[in-house]
This record gives C-alpha cells, sequence and structure tokens, in this order.
C-alpha cells in the first residue's frame, strides 16, 4: 500500500492532546491522524448531503446536535 | 479507498483436484471484477434460485446476498477514506469480494469503543459456494481468506486484528464455529441480524490454526 510523507506542525496544546488520545486508544499519532481524517471526510460529506450530526444517549435517548462550522 | 491498488500472492484449494491453486489477494474493487461479477456471478446464481424456485424451496432458504449488487455498493464509497475493498482473483476469474469499514467501534466489554475493522459485506463465487450450489465448491476457503485479510488490514491500522460484523443467517455458524468470532446476538439496529466480534486473542488463534 502506498505512502507519503509529511511534516505536521501542531501547537503544545494540540500536541498534548494528540498524545494523549494515542496513550487512551493505544494507537500511533499516524493512526490517530489517518482515523481523524476518515472521519473529517464522512461527517463532512453527510453535512454537504443536508445531513445533521447528533450524539444520543443511550440510557435516556436524549439527543444533543453538534453545530458544524 | 485508502490506498491504490496491491495484489498479494495466495492460494486457494481446488477440491476436484485436492491441490493448492496460486491466486491473487487484491486491495480493491475493480471494474474487472465487477464485469466478472456481472457475467459470471450473477448468471448462475440466478440459475441456482431458479432450481430453487422450482423445487418449492422457501425464499429465506435461498442465498440471502441474492440482492447484494456489488456494482452499487462499490460506487457509493467511491473515495472514501474509511473504507478498504479486497477481492480475490483465481484462474483469471474473481472468486470472492469484501467491503470493510473502519469508523465502528468494538462492542465487547474487554474492548468496548476501540476502533476495529468493520466487515461490511464478503461474499464467495456461487461456485464456491457449497450452501447454495449442494455439492463441493470449486475453491475452498475463500471467506476464511478474507476474514484473515481483514484482521491483517485491522493490524497494519494499529486495531491489533480487532473485526467485527453483522452476519446473514446463513451465515451465523461459519463466524461463531470455523472463525472463532463472539456471537454478541441479533441487533435491533440492523434488522435483528447477529453482531460478531473478534479480540485480538481471537484473531491470533484464528490464524495459528490456518486461518
Amino acid at each position: 500500500m502506498g505512502r507519503k510523507t509529511m511534516t505536521l506542525n501542531l501547537t503544545d496544546a494540540e500536541m498534548a492532546v494528540l498524545e494523549e488520545m494515542c496513550a487512551k486508544k493505544d494507537l500511533s499519532k499516524t493512526v490517530l491522524m489517518r482515523q481523524a481524517l476518515r472521519l473529517y471526510q464522512r461527517v463532512e460529506e453527510r453535512l454537504e448531503n443536508g445531513g445533521k450530526l447528533f450524539f444520543e444517549n443511550e440510557a435516556t435517548a436524549e439527543k444533543s446536535e453538534i453545530m458544524m462550522l | 479507498m485508502t490506498t491504490g491498488p496491491d495484489i498479494s500472492p495466495i492460494f486457494l484449494f481446488d477440491t476436484a483436484t485436492q491441490a493448492a491453486i496460486p491466486a491473487e489477494l487484491h486491495d480493491s474493487i475493480n471494474d474487472q471484477h465487477l464485469a466478472d461479477w456481472e457475467a459470471e456471478w450473477m448468471p448462475q446464481l440466478f440459475s441456482i434460485l431458479r432450481t430453487l424456485k422450482a423445487e418449492g424451496v422457501e425464499r429465506r432458504l435461498c442465498p440471502q446476498s441474492r440482492h447484494w449488487n456489488w456494482g452499487e455498493k462499490t460506487k457509493a464509497i467511491e473515495g472514501r477514506l474509511d473504507n478498504q475493498c479486497f477481492s480475490i482473483v483465481c484462474d483469471g476469474v474473481t472468486q470472492a469480494m469484501m467491503i470493510t469499514e473502519l469508523t465502528h467501534r468494538a462492542r465487547l466489554p474487554d474492548q468496548k469503543l476501540d476502533h476495529l475493522v468493520y466487515v461490511e459485506f464478503v461474499e464467495a463465487a456461487p461456485w464456491n459456494r457449497s450452501d447454495i450450489i449442494r455439492q463441493p465448491p470449486r475453491f475452498s476457503g475463500c471467506g476464511s481468506i478474507l476474514i484473515r485479510a481483514a484482521i491483517e488490514f485491522s493490524k497494519l491500522e494499529g486495531y491489533k486484528g480487532r473485526i467485527g460484523l453483522h452476519s446473514l443467517p446463513q451465515s451465523n455458524s461459519f463466524y461463531a464455529n470455523k472463525i472463532g468470532m463472539t456471537d454478541l446476538g441479533p441487533d435491533p439496529d440492523y434488522q435483528n441480524l447477529r453482531y460478531f466480534e473478534m479480540t485480538p486473542a481471537q484473531a491470533e488463534a484464528f490464524i495459528k490454526e490456518g486461518g
């Protein structure tokens, strides 16, 4: 599978979050950033098609919409 | 699909000659694979369905993937980073196809919310399915090889071999007994199909047993 390399510049705060997420999910930075890109692409596609992004609390069935700017 | 096409050498077992035949595992479903599905798979599937209808076999006992349109399925995910396709080619003909997805999360308590490779669709050519042709398949092992591919893809993505899928009723026993996945029961949010999941330990056990 072909791969291309890039340099990513992050602030200290962004890097801290990235490292925290990687430790929590036991994933490498590359894997986590690729996952984020996949999700971004999927969300963008749904929004462009007129969809809305909701989270639903399984216990209460309460829905909250995430505002995408 | 996440990357350009890649092809790996594999072997399929020819049940007639009892020999291992060289084959190819593609990390894509391309126009040639879809042409095989249309020109080779569909006529045989329709022939089987006609036979079953003539014999008065109930519809629920007919091949449950009969309505799958691989052309539409692959078109719908064109350019998506969260989908990866696989196919097996042997003797110049597509023998099986699979579509995986990468944004699902695990449900088993020990790996809840961890990332996994979700198998959206997997199907072998009609002549490779002993359950519908009621005789030995031409090539056996297509399903297991594609599940192994999903496991390896999961490892490559950093998901340690975790995979999940919803099974058509005719395949429940295959995933529970042959593959060794955990059956989490019917999913009311997914047409009540049973949901199966594989842990890293189960993936290693499957590979160790020759999967």
